[in-house]
């Protein structure tokens, strides 16, 4: 899962990134308006975090520039202010969720993840694929019954081939939703990546869930091994 | 009286008046007819006695006993010594004046209203006045009747009392429905300032048509509450800027603590997350400082302890506040104070004022700081200079407002409250703020105090 955080503020934007990373999201900073229409439009996020408050174009302009871009992205619209005018007016530029400062961090992140699946037109906050199964909420995985041990970004490879199940993915498009700008562009560090995930949830099953396509790049089957 | 509603006392008031007015009219107009009246009797008697007197001087008839003849009704003509000369037949053979009556009109004419005379009917007037004829003075005594009068006084007085009274009960009415429509107007803006609240903007209260007193009234209070909304709008603004300035840090504050609860693995990270918070803290307490300063000068209750401060005091104080800063920033500060310059002022909040200052020189600006007091006519500068790249020309206007930041970023340092104390500060010494660039470059704050 890859996020833009579009906040001005330093010190807030740097803690919104730690924490996300942490929980296995990519995270990319924009701290104006313009840079983020600009990222929104080169990469493909699964979500866009939006303060309200930016220097210059403020939030619900770049809110509604994003749409006329048709950026599909869901956007959470983060603000200092609460008046119900303000959440209108977020709504009705295309934000889909709205969150007031000082916010509960681990609210934030239930809110993406909800976002994130509503995206995916789906409804059970777990993903299953196969026998395979994934808590985002509480980064768990599971094949039939038993826990599978995964670090941070195996998970968050591994999700990004669970929202899609049966898609071919391209190692740019897993690269795409598993890392932000700050890695290096090199489509190794994904073959390493679905190596040590097929080391984790097939090889200790005898499944091969993970296929390699040739010339185009991997997919989850959709019925298991 | 003052009791009753406007509109009675007005009518009342009217009425009053125009009871008095009818009355004085009402008099003035029977008694121009009654001494009308009177006089017309009065001369036609003096005609009658003058006919008399010409035909008692006339030769023959003169002499006649049928001088008065019978279609006389009333007329003698006596001898100044009380006797008969000639009498109207009907009135007989007696005097009619008193003989004392008859010696004083054979001196001068005079003129009475007798209750009753012989062959009158009712009120009568009489006229005695002596006539010379043929080498004697005679007497010749005229009347009639002052019923014609009298019956016409009374017609006219009941008119007046009838038609007065019905006058002034119409113009009573018609005072009380003008004044009713002269009050609707205020009934109206009345009815409208009930239903106005605090909470709406741009209700105002309905204007007469007519260019009158109570339009100016309207329009007064419209102007008063236009002022008054815009500065609960003000009111409104700071809140929402103080909520804003107080969630924004209280928000990344919240989340650094919650980032640190949940993968802070190490004290040292644990450590780390504190050391911000604390930090975070500070501010929070600075900013809740400054937002009390402005509420209280908001209030006019900003307390200030007036003594008399040498600015050099002042100044010196200043310089040792910033000493270490000013050596750990590797910049320098340089106070020019004037000798024996001396302000009436709150010291602690002087130097708070220009603390500011030289926080904001400090931290937005570049180069040497120099703070130099002057007496400028009646009052004492103090400016704050430095060498930076002075302010944005479009933030020179909104310098002293509230959280306005000349970097429009607002997560920036500070709590944009400074330069607005500094603003409160000076005001409530009477003095004022000002801020300018200088060509130098760099940016030059004062504040001028009475001296």
């Amino acid at each position: 899962m890859r996020v833009l955080i579009v906040e001005d503020e330093a010190k807030m934007a740097g803690l919104l990134q730690r924490g996300l990373r942490n929980e296995g999201i990519a995270a990319d900073l924009a701290g104006e308006g313009e840079d983020a229409i600009w990222m929104a439009g080169a990469t493909e996020y699964d979500a866009i975090v939006l303060d309200l408050m930016l220097p210059g174009m403020d939030g619900f302009e770049v809110c509604r520039r994003l749409r006329d871009d048709g950026v599909p992205s869901p956007v959470l619209m983060l603000t200092a202010r609460d008046g119900v005018d303000d959440r209108v007016t977020g709504l009705d530029a295309g934000a889909d969720d709205y969150l007031i400062k000082p916010f509960s961090y681990a609210e934030l992140l239930a809110r993406l993840r909800a976002l994130v699946r509503r995206g995916n037109g789906e409804r059970r906050p777990e993903l299953q694929v196969g026998d395979l199964r994934m808590d985002p909420a509480t980064r768990r995985v599971w094949r039939g019954d038993r826990e599978i041990e995964l670090t941070t970004k195996e998970f968050a490879v591994l999700e990004v081939f669970m929202r899609r199940p049966g898609e071919v993915l391209s190692r740019f498009q897993l690269l795409e939703h598993a890392w932000d700008y700050e890695y290096e562009n090199r489509s190794n560090i994904v073959d390493s990546y679905v190596r040590l995930l097929r080391r984790k949830i097939d090889r200790p099953f005898g499944t091969q869930s993970i296929e390699t396509i040739r010339g185009a790049g991997y997919r989850l089957r959709e019925g298991g091994a | 009286m003052t009791r009753l509603p406007i509109r009675l006392r007005l009518t009342l008031a009217f009425t009053v008046m125009m009871a008095l007015l009818l009355a004085a009219l009402g008099w003035f107009i029977y008694a121009r007819f009654d001494s009308e009246l009177s006089d017309q009797i009065d001369q036609s008697l003096r005609a009658h006695g003058d006919d008399i007197a010409s035909l008692l001087a006339h030769r023959d008839i003169g002499r006649s006993a049928t001088l008065l003849g019978r279609e006389e009704s009333f007329a003698q003509v006596l001898t100044p010594d009380g006797r008969i000369y000639a009498t109207a037949p009907q009135l007989g053979p007696r005097p009619q004046l008193t003989p004392a009556e008859t010696a004083r009109a054979a001196r001068q004419p005079f003129l009475v209203t007798r209750p009753r005379i012989r062959t009158i009917t009712g009120q009568g007037r009489l006229l005695a006045r002596p006539v010379q004829a043929r080498g004697q003075t005679f007497v010749v005594v005229v009347a009639a009747s002052l019923d014609d009068r009298n019956e016409s006084l009374r017609n006219l007085r009941t008119i007046l009392l009838i038609g007065g009274p019905v006058a002034l009960l119409l113009a009573s009415l018609a005072g009380y429905v003008v004044a009713g429509s002269a009050l609707r107007p205020v009934e109206a803006m009345r009815r409208r300032a009930a239903e106005i609240s605090a909470g709406e903007s741009g209700q105002r209260l309905p204007r007469p048509e007519a260019n009158d007193e109570l339009r100016r009234l309207g329009d007064t209070l419209n102007e008063m509450l236009a002022r008054l909304e815009a500065a609960l709008e003000r009111e409104r603004a700071f809140v929402d800027d103080a909520s804003h300035e107080l969630r924004t840090p209280l928000a990344s504050h919240k989340t650094e603590l919650e980032l640190a609860l949940r993968y802070a693995a190490t004290p040292e990270e644990m450590r780390t997350a504190i050391a911000s918070a604390v930090a975070e803290v500070d501010r929070l307490v600075q900013l809740a400082e400054d937002l009390l300063v402005l509420a209280r000068t908001q209030e006019g209750q900003l307390p200030l302890e007036v003594r008399r401060v040498r600015i050099a005091d002042l100044l010196g104080d200043l310089r040792e506040r910033f000493a270490s800063r000013i050596g750990e920033s590797g910049r320098s500060l340089t106070v020019h104070p004037a000798d024996g310059l001396v302000v009436e002022g709150d010291r602690a909040r002087l130097e708070q004022a220009l603390g500011n200052l030289v926080e904001n020189a400090l931290q937005h600006g570049d180069g040497e700081i120099t703070v130099r007091a002057a007496l400028e006519g009646r009052e004492v500068e103090i400016h704050v200079e430095d060498r930076g790249p002075g302010f944005p020309p479009e933030f020179i206007r909104h310098a002293f407002e509230r959280f306005s930041r000349a970097d429009p970023a607002r997560g920036g340092e500070g709590t944009g409250l400074g330069l607005a104390i500094v603003e409160a500060i000076a005001a409530a010494h009477r003095g004022s703020a000002h801020v300018a660039n200088r060509d130098g470059p760099g940016a030059d704050v004062w504040i001028e105090l009475p001296a």
